[in-house]
């Protein structure tokens, strides 16, 4: 798409770019590979919520947690008890299940978004890039004629089943995953990642046990190797990905890298999901082919699909135009909001999430907690496994927002127990990339009188300088 | 488009290049963290945590020889023995209550042996009765250490009176089987504990040598960090009035009744905790341990190793800790500046094990599982 952009800028050949980008966006295209992402993202999104009910996490994380993080204006959402918590996730089940086979697959994109989102917003504890991609794509399918081919919407109904769409239901997903990668990618471009190869300098080794490849883990070049090729990998990947002549190469790529990351984090099916995901760049004609062995396999009799083209009423390409402006608009400029605050991005986490900063610090914390009775001046050490999960109180510990969070709901709770008055202070030491830790916070801010927002938070103490 | 992509692939590869070269230039071929972790743990167990049960479990047996002896001839001066014995048994298990994971982690050792404070009014329930089941979750406050503790010191009573309450009162069998079925109880768990190290998980245990959740190497950092947590509030903090606005609660003594070895106990725990770091053994020979593991990953602090930080941090907090006297439930209301001065460095040694040390060894602090980013 960059490069699309970049031709434009170039003054002689204006107009016939401008055209040559409106054909590129609606030439027609075949469905086949967006029935083949829509059977790929059901499938692992059933698979991922039969893992995470089968790991108990449904359990541990919605359920027995006392207190839950809620995100800024989504302090409404709340977990549903244990029945309805599993209650959600059966119903996320489903709604993954039907937009595999698609069956009523608008409503169950929709169901799917919605579900999978709430349960999300719950507790910001369990954040992840890769939770926040998945609501993201599960928005974006909403959109698209994904069940026009090969589903069972359009099989009762032969009306709406077509073979052809507009390519730009196809650039939606893949200027999305585009995104995604660059973003990590330039955020890889910092001194710590590429000058010091942290924080891979303290990850690889830890994996110094592993057969064959364990002893080259303890080099120091193997963690710069791996810093610089992650990096790159990202930024240029999706440009390979584009790129017909590239794809193959590009994707052989794909797959190591995301081997590679299964076998070296701990981050559950992510790696997976980008493998299949990916494949939507592949050629119409591999997922043509895709289809009819799937369709031989399953010994599915379908009536042969006559070439016809979606074409979309004017009012609806509208509408889509400019959600997806705004979305992309959106998509651009949130990895960016760090900007509008000065002290260092990781040590504050201020305009962190949502911006596709994946496995950039290794970051931990120890949190002593404080209620004071104002007037007395008298204190309790609060111990925080009484109010929080082992999960929340590591969370916690590091992040700004969160410390503010905990403040606030160690307030009404003392407030509640009958302590007027009560202020809460907090002493965090938090260690950033192997550096020494250092107080994050320290008892001469009552943070209970602080409020969590947008603003910059001026009572993060500052980084120190060895950091 | 081609062209593009070459030029970026161009850009991007020489830069990378001459990083290397001049990295290669300046570090020469540097190695971080090549270290035989199997034997680190391999020490662990069987110079560390297999010895330390087997001596907590003959320091048990001895008490219960000591207090048979005194069933058999109920007098002061075999009480006075069978008090000493309690006390060394007790000391000994502060040596085995950081390995709380694998067999000790079935058996709930650190739950079923010291639970604290008891609840005397359910021990003397389940004395009068004489029918209680000490499995039971309710009976974990009225077994192991602190319930024989309670028992064996009981509150401002004479000498003489104890062992009038195990002779002639009403009740005497009941109390006299009690303490038996407590350290039969005990005696049974470390039995199992310790069989079960000698035979399959010794080996289960070596071989995992991952520094994922559940790996060895987390599960003695995470029970390390868990018991110098234990020391800084149940043995100290609790009691001192610091979860209690400053109101002092030094019936929250570990062993309370006994007196006069509060300190001791927690001075134990320290050393305990120490000897793990340093993969020391019971006698003294220092092994393998994360001390090595820590200075093989180049780890760094402020000033000079992150290693040296923490065996300092240890000295530290352990001449501290030594300065507060016994009984520690007077101390907690008449010597507050020694309390608090021991207090803070063992926050400092805390926040050193469980923040810098785990981040830079690649583990995580925490007893549950999920996904990373």
């Amino acid at each position: 798409m960059l490069l699309l952009l970049w031709e434009l800028l170039l003054p002689t050949k204006t107009a016939m770019a401008i055209n040559r980008i409106k054909t590129y966006f609606t030439k027609s295209v075949h469905i086949a590979p967006l029935a083949v992402f829509r059977i790929a993202f059901g499938l692992l999104m059933l698979a991922s919520i039969i893992r995470f009910i089968g790991k108990g996490w449904v359990y541990d994380m919605y359920i027995k947690p006392k207190v839950f993080f809620s995100y800024y204006g989504f302090e409404w959402v709340k977990p549903f008890g244990e029945t309805g918590m599993y209650a959600l996730f059966i119903l996320m089940a489903l709604a993954a299940l039907c937009i595999t086979v698609g069956f009523f697959y608008r409503l169950s994109s929709i169901l799917f978004f919605l579900t999978f989102t709430y349960v999300e917003l719950i507790d910001k504890t369990n954040y992840l890039n890769h939770y926040y991609f998945i609501s993201i794509v599960s928005l974006l399918m909403i959109f698209l004629p994904a069940h026009r081919y090969f589903s069972i919407d359009s099989w009762r109904k032969q009306a709406i089943q077509v073979s052809h769409i507009p390519n730009y239901f196809l650039l939606i997903i893949k200027m999305q995953v585009f995104i995604v990668y660059f973003f990590a990618g330039i955020a890889k471009i910092n001194s710590d990642w590429l000058v010091e190869a942290m924080p891979l300098k303290i990850w690889l080794p830890a994996h110094s046990e592993m057969p064959l490849i364990g002893k080259y883990l303890t080099k120091e070049w193997v963690a710069y190797a791996f810093s610089w090729f992650g990096c790159i990998y990202d930024i240029l990947i999706p440009f390979f990905l584009f790129s017909e002549r590239t794809i193959k190469p590009a994707y052989f790529f794909v797959i190591i890298f995301h081997l590679a990351t299964s076998l070296f984090f701990n981050i559950g099916m992510f790696p997976y999901v980008m493998i299949c995901l990916t494949t939507i760049f592949f050629s119409e004609k591999f997922h043509i082919w895709l289809i009819n062995f799937l369709r031989q396999l399953l010994k599915l009799n379908m009536l042969p699909v006559t070439e016809s083209v979606y074409q979309p009423d004017t009012l609806q390409v509208k509408l889509l135009k400019w959600l997806m402006v705004v979305h992309f608009s959106v998509q651009l400029a949130l990895p960016f909001r760090y900007l509008f605050y000065d002290e260092n991005l990781f040590w504050t986490e201020q305009g962190f999430r949502f911006s596709w900063r994946v496995m950039l610090m290794e970051k931990a914390g120890t949190a002593f907690f404080y209620v004071r009775d104002k007037h007395s001046g008298k204190e309790i050490e609060i111990s925080n496994c009484d109010f929080l999960t082992p999960m929340q109180e590591k969370m916690m510990a590091t992040q700004p927002d969160m410390l503010i969070q905990y403040a606030h709901l160690l307030k009404k709770e003392y407030e509640k127990n009958g302590l007027k008055d009560a202020e809460v202070l907090a002493e965090s030491y938090v260690t950033l990339n192997g550096k020494p830790s250092a107080l994050i916070v320290d008892k001469s801010t009552v943070l209970s009188h602080e409020v969590d927002n947008f603003k910059p938070k001026r009572w993060i103490l500052p980084m120190p300088k060895n950091h | 488009m081609k062209k593009s992509f070459i030029y970026y692939v161009l850009l991007m590869g020489t830069i990378s290049l001459c990083f290397h070269c001049k990295k290669k230039e300046t570090d020469g071929d540097e190695e971080i963290g090549t270290f035989d972790k199997s034997a680190m743990l391999s020490n662990y167990a069987n110079q560390v945590i297999t010895p330390n049960f087997v001596r907590s479990k003959q320091a048990l047996d001895s008490f219960a020889l000591a207090y048979t002896d005194f069933l058999q001839t109920k007098n002061t001066v075999n009480l006075i023995t069978a008090r000493q014995r309690f006390i060394r048994a007790y000391s000994a298990f502060q040596y085995i209550s950081s390995f709380e994971f694998g067999p000790s982690e079935n058996e709930f050792i650190r739950a079923s042996f010291n639970t604290y404070p008891c609840d005397t009014s359910q021990i003397k329930a389940n004395i009068s009765t004489g029918n209680y089941d000490l499995n039971l979750v309710a009976n974990l406050d009225a077994k192991g250490f602190p319930a024989i503790d309670y028992l064996l010191f009981g509150k401002s009573q004479s000498d003489a009176t104890i062992v009038s309450l195990f002779d002639s009162n009403a009740q005497a069998t009941n109390r006299s089987a009690y303490i038996s079925n407590c350290l039969n109880e005990m005696q049974t768990k470390l039995n199992t504990v310790i069989n079960s190290w000698n035979n399959s998980y010794k080996g289960t245990f070596v071989a995992s040598t991952g520094s994922e959740i559940g790996s060895s190497l987390g599960m003695i950092v995470n029970q390390l960090n868990y018991e110098l947590d234990a020391l800084k509030n149940a043995k100290i903090g609790i009691p001192a009035g610091k979860k209690s606005m400053g109101v002092v609660l030094p019936e929250k003594c570990e062993a309370y009744y006994a007196q006069n070895y509060s300190v001791q106990l927690a001075k134990q725990c320290l050393q305990n905790l120490e000897n793990v770091y340093l993969g020391r053994s019971i006698t003294g020979s220092d092994g393998l341990g994360l001390d090595d593991y820590l200075d093989a990953l180049k780890a760094q602090h402020t000033s000079g190793t992150l290693n040296n930080a923490i065996k300092n941090q240890f000295s530290i907090a352990k001449s501290k800790l030594g300065l507060i006297q016994e009984p520690l439930s007077n101390t907690v209301s008449t010597d507050v500046q020694a309390i608090d001065a021991a207090y803070v460095e063992i926050v400092k040694l805390l926040v050193l094990l469980k923040t810098d040390a785990p981040s830079v060894m690649g583990i995580i602090i925490t007893y549950q599982d999920g996904d990373g980013d």
